[in-house]
């Protein structure tokens, strides 16, 4: 029936001079392991250049916003969807782990990665409904199911605390040792996190990462091409979801209790706001994104009613100014701004 | 190779297409011809899957295939080309065409973000597939450039050539030659000669009589939806029938 790889290399005849040894894919990777690593070196000297504090507490915070952001902006650079659910699905990894560690007595680690089943699962039902449409009703879809898991958290007080929320969740331990301090957490979490951002920037390079851009401009084409474009889209949702559901556990057994507004809109929409922060294909900016907001959170934001109102005006605003985020745009105006002063 | 056995479709009353059958012999290059509103779309669509029969059959190597859908004919091995090229203006030349080899990338989620070697080695594989088939078509120079800055006549051979890269058997093009001036249009006919030399079947649609008729092993004439003359070029240019219905009364066909 089909062709063989090498019957089809065969019937093209000789290879054009422009062959080259090491394929694209192999110097992305190449670089991405150099800037993560060059990154996770950074991090891990910060602590020994400036001693433990407060600020390796916020720091821990930017690593764990980061975690739901990388995930929106794997789907949003690639895909060019948006979903509202990766507070909820946050909320399900903080839930899902803190209900087993407490509840079931099972150890942190572990339960992280069991929440994350839950996770898959339920972001595998969303996405293999939803994404086999083809237009943009991925926002519509997970903004209901982020409602219905607020209001689950609410209700379902045996279990979750209702609006009291979960109080002693376990920390994290690693084999004898519980991961309490700042600086123990930081030393966890940010190569996690480090990592989890190498995953992303190399799936993007990845032929995975050339079928989701593809799919935004011509789904029949592809179609053709015999690529089946739902299994890719939806594969990058639940990818993108477990990076959401990660941050929640880690999250949860970092500060020792979770409470309904883990799994709010709000934070939902902060997710959302980091994400534009930081450019909405830019999976690096995930990170800076992540930095201005914790710091904005600590220094400006803390009256949740004002917190509401800056943030619904600041998103509006950063669409309407910088369609591709804030970052990029302010990188693109200060290279026009730079290269007419130079000409 | 491809069997096409009383194939009808009709549109509420209309009857686009009426008990069509003719058949494509392996290695063949075989052109439908016929004035606008003959059958030839309808007949393209179905075979490529984007418009089901309402009776009828299409049979590649003796399996079934009208029915299902445009992925379901893609993977069994029939690739096409638009009559607007299609390419992802977004990717560049080289993706594009990687993205017709994707069938052989066989590597998931895990593997690609890990960079493990099964995936270095798919990426390598299609990145060589697609240099290949690039280098057939003679677009090797622009393989960086992004698509969309490509003109027209390139950004087609840049679809045969991703077309080509799906190791399909057979190839559809859907008027080929349109949009095309003289010169291009016979370095297109050369480029399907090629083709045709690599073992496969192409069954192509076009307007264009003395291209047509100048590179085609065998030609089908449909007339109203319905079968009128099949044959070789010279066959079909002493055909009675083929005269009066079509090449007779319109100038430049």
């Amino acid at each position: 029936m089909k062709t063989s790889l090498s019957d089809n290399l065969a019937a093209a005849g000789p290879a054009s001079a422009a062959s080259s040894a090491s394929s694209p894919f192999n110097r992305e990777l190449r670089r991405h392991t150099l800037s993560a690593g060059a990154f996770l070196a950074v991090m891990l000297l910060v602590p020994a250049v400036f001693g433990t504090g407060y600020y390796l507490n916020t720091l821990n915070f930017v690593a764990l916003l980061a975690l739901p952001t990388l995930g929106l902006s794997l789907l949003s650079g690639l895909s060019g969807q948006l979903a509202i659910s990766h507070g909820a699905f946050f909320a399900l990894g903080a839930y899902g782990s803190a209900i087993l560690s407490t509840n079931l007595g099972i150890t942190p680690l572990l339960s992280t990665v069991l929440a994350q089943v839950i996770v898959v699962l339920i972001a595998a039902a969303i996405g293999s409904v939803v994404l086999r449409l083809r237009s943009h009703y991925l926002a519509i879809a997970t903004l209901s199911f982020a409602i219905i898991v607020e209001l689950l958290i609410e209700e379902a007080r045996s279990l979750t605390g209702g609006m009291q929320g979960m109080l002693g969740i376990p920390p994290i331990d690693v084999g004898f040792m519980e991961l309490t301090s700042d600086l123990e957490i930081y030393l966890l979490y940010w190569p996690i996190t480090i990592v989890m951002l190498w995953f992303a920037l190399n799936i993007s390079s990845s032929g995975v990462g050339r079928v989701l851009r593809a799919v935004r401009e011509g789904e029949p084409v592809l179609g053709s091409l015999g690529i089946h474009a739902p299994r890719y889209k939806i594969g990058i949702y639940i990818l993108s979801s477990i990076y959401a559901g990660v941050g929640g556990s880690l999250y949860a057994h970092f500060v020792g209790f979770v409470t309904p507004a883990t799994g709010s809109i709000m934070f939902a929409i902060e997710i959302i706001m980091v994400l534009a922060l930081g450019g909405f294909d830019r999976l690096w900016g995930a990170l800076v994104g992540a930095a201005l907001m914790t710091l904005l959170n600590e220094y400006a934001l803390g009256f949740a009613d004002f917190k509401r109102i800056i943030l619904g005006v600041g998103l509006i605003v950063i669409m309407l100014v910088f369609p591709r985020g804030l970052l990029p745009g302010l990188i693109d105006t200060a290279r026009h701004w730079f290269a007419r002063r130079a000409g | 190779m491809l069997w096409v056995t009383e194939l009808s479709k009709s549109f509420g009353g209309l009857n686009a297409l009426k008990d069509v059958s003719f058949e494509v012999a392996p290695s063949e290059i075989k052109a439908v011809i016929g004035p606008n509103g003959a059958g030839k779309t309808t007949l393209f669509n179905i075979i490529a899957g984007t418009l089901r029969p309402t009776s009828g059959s299409v049979a590649m190597d003796g399996t079934e295939i009208s029915g299902k859908t445009a992925a379901a004919i893609g993977m069994a091995g029939i690739a096409r080309t638009f009559q607007q090229p299609q390419v992802f203006t977004s990717l560049t030349v080289m993706e594009n065409v990687m993205l017709g080899a994707n069938r052989f990338h066989k590597c998931g989620t895990l593997s690609s973000g890990l960079g493990l070697g099964a995936a270095r080695r798919a990426e390598k594989d299609l990145h060589e597939i697609a240099e290949k088939w690039l280098a057939f078509v003679g677009l090797d120079d622009v393989f960086q450039r992004q698509a969309c800055e490509l003109p027209l006549g390139q950004q087609k051979y840049v679809e045969i050539a991703r077309a080509m890269a799906t190791g399909s058997r057979v190839l559809l093009m859907d008027e080929p030659a349109a949009g095309l001036d003289d010169t291009e249009t016979g370095e297109l006919g050369e480029l399907i000669t090629r083709i045709r030399g690599t073992g496969m079947t192409v069954l192509l649609i076009d307007h264009h009589i003395d291209f047509v008729m100048s590179l085609a092993d065998s030609v089908l004439v449909l007339n109203f939806g319905q079968w009128l003359a099949e044959g070789t070029p010279d066959e079909i240019r002493n055909s009675q029938a083929v005269i009066d219905a079509y090449l007779g009364s319109t100038e430049d066909a």
